[in-house]
């Protein structure tokens, strides 16, 4: 594929990344920071999101298959995920946190576990179109070309 | 004790998570496990983008800010994740930051003579929470910007935090407007 239509590519899927909520602009902010003395920003700032968010889900499902459901343990867990996925733009999971902390304060053990679910979809969801951005953009480098703004 | 000029990513506390040794003794990014992005090709691209538009290096933007002088931040946040981006956001501001996990450890920081422009400070914190690290920060005679950067929605939490002398109350995520302004601010662009 030629270096135009990857860049258009780009452009056309990280569009469509902030239309669909998946990216506000949070993530925006960080882009602007990346530069040539912090090139790699956000590469490893989401790296770090994305494993930060999977000790925070495992640590989710851990805490809600107990005998006897420690509700303030899960609530701040559900805290940290919704704090540091907002911080890196990541809305829809943002969104869903805050779903999951109503039932928790609720001590709702069937709404946490569906929320759960659904936090861990949408976790997979930004994860994987965060991943395929990032392979155009190195697709588009390895062509020679630039990313467009 | 003053702050030596190479600031490290220091916490009073015993335990690091492991993915602090991310950052390197300067408290900047290192690579990280992170798939990097080639280097080489990286610099043959910027020799060579004959991509045939007028893709050009980005454009000033209103967004940025440059520092006249030496600006020092303390982030205190128990989020790994949390603490680690505040940190490059700051540092990518031109700040020199250092961190810690807990209040506890922020509070033994500035009792040991540390002193910092700005902190930013979140109100769950492990051992001891932001609102009571705040109040003792306070009590000690530090009156450096604080920022409350908290997950915590509420105007209760608000009041709280405020009450405890942080000088805004900041929902997560900190972004450019609330941050740049208080930037110019604390190096005298006003």
């Amino acid at each position: 594929m030629d270096l135009v239509k990857l860049q258009r590519q780009l452009v056309d899927y990280r569009d469509s990344l902030y239309h669909e909520c998946f990216l506000d602009e949070q993530f925006t902010q960080l882009q602007e920071l990346q530069d040539e003395n912090n090139p790699d920003f956000v590469v490893e700032v989401v790296s770090l999101f994305f494993e930060d968010s999977e000790r925070l889900l495992n640590e989710l499902t851990k805490a809600l298959e107990q005998q006897s459901i420690d509700f303030k343990r899960v609530d701040a867990h559900v805290h940290q995920l919704k704090g540091s996925s907002s911080s890196i733009g990541a809305q829809r999971v943002q969104k869903s946190c805050i779903a999951f902390r109503n039932y928790c304060e609720e001590q709702n053990v069937e709404g946490c576990l569906t929320c759960l679910q659904l936090v861990r979809q949408e976790y997979y969801l930004v994860k994987s179109k965060l991943e395929a951005l990032f392979k155009l953009e190195q697709q588009i480098l390895s062509a020679g070309g630039s990313i467009p703004i | 004790m003053t702050l030596s000029r190479e600031s490290h990513t220091s916490t009073s506390n015993s335990i690091l998570p492991q993915s602090a040794n991310l950052l390197t003794e300067n408290g900047k990014f290192k690579k990280s496990m992170a798939s990097a992005l080639p280097s080489g090709d990286q610099g043959a691209a910027e020799a060579n983008s004959g991509n045939g538009g007028q893709m050009q290096k980005k454009p000033f933007t209103f967004n940025e800010i440059v520092l006249r002088n030496r600006l020092t931040a303390l982030v205190v946040d128990g989020d790994n994740f949390c603490r680690l981006l505040e940190q490059g956001i700051l540092q990518a501001y031109g700040l020199e930051t250092q961190s810690v996990n807990n209040g506890d450890a922020a509070v033994e920081l500035i009792a040991s003579g540390a002193k910092f422009d700005l902190i930013l400070i979140d109100m769950l914190l492990p051992i001891l929470d932001g609102v009571e690290a705040t109040r003792r920060i306070r009590a000690m005679g530090m009156r450096c910007k604080m920022l409350g950067v908290t997950a915590c929605s509420g105007e209760r939490e608000r009041q709280a935090f405020l009450a405890a002398g942080v000088d805004m109350f900041v929902e997560k995520p900190l972004g450019p407007e609330i941050l740049i302004p208080v930037l110019r601010e604390l190096d005298g662009q006003v």
